[in-house]
């Protein structure tokens, strides 16, 4: 679905889009939900209770919780990477430059590390409301900078994963489930306990290899073919780039490179999504509402998709938007593999210079993916399921 | 993504097989690149890498990137660091008291602007290096640079510094456009903000331009048509990409890549496709450092039990963990430097003048513990395996070792601050001149983190002030044997190995050499 931008004055009750269920301008928050499904299906009395728009105050609840969970978020990670024994100026400067008090004092004065823990602290939350999150000591360039590519890199990857995960696993969890305990369920299961049980790391060196270079199927590593120049960023996304650019060699060059490892990953969650799937299907396929729809002689496929399939959709959503994140967070060893250089490549450099500045980012960054996540689960749960809207 | 992880089941073939579908699907638009079209060369290495900026680099990529930019004053021939030679500078002198550097500049060299390259340029790259106080500005510690006329420049330093015509050759001393720089924020000032032009827009000589540049990912340089030195560039384009050693393999054997910088010794026997392997000792020296201070360990203070590991190590046996190419180095400086000790110098394994060691030593069941980096692999060779060979050695020998792994970050400070009992570290040389291993001396650099004090050794502190100052290769040679004979006899270093070094290149590249300095010069490869 896509995110409806309300004006932020005046619009006030009439709303700009009138199934606006996520809003995406926060000046206004009460005012847009007069228009919501939510405030409309209340029963009378208790509309006034509610303060009229419960949708814009459970975004308003969400958003208070994402920032003080990114503060605390920023807290921990600082805390934690200076408890680490290790001095980031030995991790960054050279044998010679440490024998050099002058250039060590030279490279804290510039990171700001030659001032006490709690200023240090306080310096970044106030860079951080300026959008700033300070300058990595590997990469030399704002974090933000590196962020800006290596988010989207990631974003492909787990994107393009998930979005495969989500057909593939759904339909074989539905094809499970209607074929219960037949031979092609227990395929299935065959299929989806190896893809959850492979470790990942292996199966991206394995299909590597095979694909690349036994069989040469697959282009080699990277994101793009070494003759070529990254298409003009926009996204970050290479192959929305390319097509946007319309330089459509890259943008194939962009989708063979990131086929392999996008379906490396989607291994893990379609086996996971198959289980969740089949299971969900089977316990609604028992209840009683089906058994009515099937009474009354509607098409099989009605039942499936508007009866089944709407229903089971729920814990499906759930695992999903888990496995996402994951997938954001987790890609590091794909990504070693296959020289894909996105947030895990960075995070895991960054961890081990002590990289302070950018490991912070790196938190920021996947704590406000899970917060994204989530709360785009629970509004999907809203569409999907009308008992959660009125309650 | 350990979450949701039960078990262990063997391959997911039947997904790999969806995957493959899809796959030959997609792939279908892409033509593999190679050096055929417009001649693009893509080297694979492990980047470690943070800037382009020759007077903040000190990287091993960044000297790669900074060797195809700049051009330096003096430089050397392929892998050959023995004689420094003429580079933007075509000729020098050097006093005889050794402290003054006079080199003359090269008629007609251009930057890649267009703009020549003057006295100025130089003065003011080098003096920015001194003063961006920086990770090379070591390279020219107590050295004064003027210019003497338009087109010849003076190094002063304050002692004798007969290294300095080693020292020039290194990429972080490369000479920049002055214009340029300063026009973009440069200042050969601790202020200077032109980092961020020169990681976009190279502003140098040399046989190449940046054309992109990405700490994570990759650099990618184009020729520079007005080079005007004397090697002219073969590739039209030069493609680094960050890749882990394992995908280097598999990319050079596919053709996806020309040149892979990074394999061990073992990931380079058995290489198919007519690929070329070019294997030879690296410069740095893994060693073992015994700490001297008393209060650390008793133990490794105590002389004898420091000659008891000394002859209870088994070289050959770690040699044979680093695969071919690897040597013994005989003293702290590797053997293709000018004073290194002969091979027939070398320590070996002495079982029983160990243990007669280790019973003169007075300790009853020694027991001490091994500090190094678990993360740290040096060419390769993963320290952790190394350490613990050299347990089991000494376990033979009568000396119970406990390995206290951690990562590098946090055992640099243990190893710096001298609080390593044993330690397992490597030297990689700043630059090939044996002066570079005075730091290993007592009261240095080195020598302080096994707590060799100063005046612990007169004799060898008095050879190493001497050996500092001394103009004449012959001489200094002998200096530099003599000073690491009596480090061998009496020192808290011991000298383990070189690993070995390979560079994998495909049979249509030629000139790959292995440079310490900066691993490969991507100007002199050629194509047949």
């Amino acid at each position: 679905m896509s995110p409806r931008w309300v004006p932020s004055k005046g619009a006030g009750g009439k709303g700009a889009g009138s199934e606006g269920r996520e809003g995406a301008g926060s000046g206004d928050g009460d005012r847009l939900l007069a228009a919501s499904p939510t405030a409309r299906r209340l029963p009378g009395p208790r509309r006034r209770l509610l303060a009229r728009h419960p949708l814009a105050r459970f975004l308003l609840r969400r958003t208070a919780t994402a920032v003080l969970l990114a503060l605390g978020v920023t807290l921990v990670t600082f805390v934690l990477t200076n408890l680490v024994p290790g001095d980031p100026a030995a991790a960054n400067l050279g044998q010679r430059a440490i024998g050099d008090p002058a250039i060590v004092a030279q490279f804290r004065h510039h990171y700001g590390l030659d001032k006490p823990l709690p200023v240090q602290y306080v310096t970044y939350l106030g860079n951080l409301l300026h959008g700033d999150l300070g300058e990595s000591q590997q990469s030399h360039q704002s974090v933000l900078t590196d962020l800006s590519t290596a988010v989207p890199a990631t974003l492909e990857l787990a994107g393009a994963a998930i979005v495969v995960s989500l057909i593939v696993g759904v339909a074989f969890g539905v094809i499970a489930a209607l074929r219960r305990d037949r031979f092609t369920d227990q395929l299935l299961r065959v299929v989806s306990l190896l893809g959850v049980s492979v470790p990942t790391f292996w199966l991206a060196l394995l299909a590597f290899y095979v694909f690349f270079y036994r069989l040469g199927w697959a282009p080699g590593s990277g994101r793009l073919d070494p003759g070529m120049t990254a298409p003009p960023h926009v996204t970050g996304l290479y192959t929305v780039d390319a097509a946007l650019a319309g330089q459509w060699p890259v943008f194939w060059s962009a989708v063979g490179h990131l086929a392999l490892p996008a379906l490396v990953l989607t291994a893990y969650t379609v086996g996971l999504l198959t289980r969740f799937t089949r299971s969900a299907v089977l316990e609604v396929l028992n209840q009683d509402y089906v058994r009515a729809a099937r009474a009354k002689g509607l098409p099989g496929r009605t039942v499936l998709f508007q009866y089944v399939l709407r229903a089971a959709l729920v814990p499906v959503i759930t695992v999903a938007g888990l496995a996402f994140g994951a997938l954001l967070s987790g890609t590091v060893l794909v990504e070693s593999i296959f020289a894909w250089p996105g947030l895990g490549a960075y995070a895991y450099r960054s961890a081990t210079t002590l990289d302070l500045p950018a490991v912070m980012g790196v938190g920021l960054v996947v704590g406000l993916v899970y917060l994204i996540v989530n709360l785009a689960v629970d509004v999907l749960y809203g569409v999907i399921d009308p008992r959660v809207r009125v309650q | 993504m350990p979450r949701f992880s039960a078990g262990s089941y063997p391959v997911a073939l039947p997904l790999v097989a969806v995957a493959a579908l899809a796959l030959s699907a997609c792939s279908g638009g892409t033509s593999a690149s190679g050096s055929s079209a417009g001649k693009t060369l893509v080297v694979d290495t492990s980047f470690n890498l943070k800037t382009a900026d020759p007077g903040r680099e000190f990287e091993p990529t960044g000297q790669i990137v900074d060797k195809a930019l700049y051009e330096t004053l003096l430089s050397f021939k392929g892998s050959d660091v023995t004689k420094p030679v003429p580079g933007l500078a075509s000729s020098y002198e050097q006093s005889a008291d050794g402290k003054t550097l006079t080199l003359h500049l090269r008629a007609g060299a251009k930057f890649a602007d267009g703009s020549a390259v003057t006295a100025d340029d130089v003065v003011f790259s080098l003096n920015r290096v001194i003063a961006l106080k920086g990770n090379p500005s070591f390279l020219l510690d107590g050295v004064t640079v003027t210019k003497t006329d338009a087109s010849t420049v003076t190094l002063v330093s304050k002692k004798a510094n007969p290294a300095l015509p080693f020292i020039l050759p290194n990429p972080a001393l490369g000479i920049l456009s002055a214009k340029t720089v300063q026009a973009h924020g440069g200042s050969a000032t601790a202020t200077d903000g032109a980092e961020k032009y020169l990681n976009t827009t190279s502003a140098g000589s040399g046989p190449y331009t940046l054309t992109s540049f990405n700490t994570n990912t990759q650099v990618v340089l184009t020729k520079n048509p007005k080079y005007t030195g004397s090697d002219k560039p073969t590739y039209d384009k030069i493609v680094l990409r960050n890749v882990q050693a394992p995908t280097q393999k598999l990319n050079v054997q596919r053709g996806d890549s020309q040149i892979a910088l990074d394999l061990t010794s073992d990931q380079v026997t058995g290489l198919s496709g007519g690929l070329k392997v070019d294997s030879g000792a690296s410069s740095d020296v893994i060693f073992l450092l015994l700490n001297r201070n008393t209060k650390v360990s008793s133990t490794t203070a105590n002389a004898k039990f420091a000659e008891a590991v000394r002859k209870g190590i088994d070289y050959k046996s770690l040699l044979s963990l680093a695969g071919t190419g690897s040597v013994q180095p005989a003293g702290v400086i590797p053997s293709t430097f000018l004073g290194a000790l002969p091979a027939s110098e070398a320590a070996g394994r002495d079982l029983a003048g160990a243990k007669a060691a280790l019973t003169a030593s007075g300790i009853a069941k020694p027991s001490v513990t091994l500090g190094y980096a678990s993360d740290l692999t040096v060419d390769g060779l993963s320290l952790q395996t190394l350490a613990e060979r050299v347990q089991a050695q000494l376990k033979e020998v009568g000396i119970t070792v406990t390995l206290a792994p951690a990562p590098t970050t946090t055992e640099l400070d243990n190893y710096r601050n001298g609080k390593e009992q044993l330690g397992l570290w490597y030297w990689g040389p700043d630059y090939p001149d044996p002066s570079d291993y005075l730091t290993f001396l007592p009261g240095n650099l080195v020598g302080l983190r096994a707590d060799w004090k100063a005046g612990a050794d007169p004799t060898l502190t008095a050879l190493g002030d001497k050996a500092a100052t001394t103009i004449g290769d012959d001489t200094r040679k002998t200096l530099y044997e003599q000073i690491q004979t009596r480090m061998n006899a009496s020192g808290p270093f011991i000298p383990l190995m070189q690993p070995s070094r390979n560079t994998v290149s495909a049979a249509s590249v030629t000139g790959v050499a292995y440079n310490p300095v900066w691993t490969i010069d991507v100007a002199a490869l050629g194509a047949k």
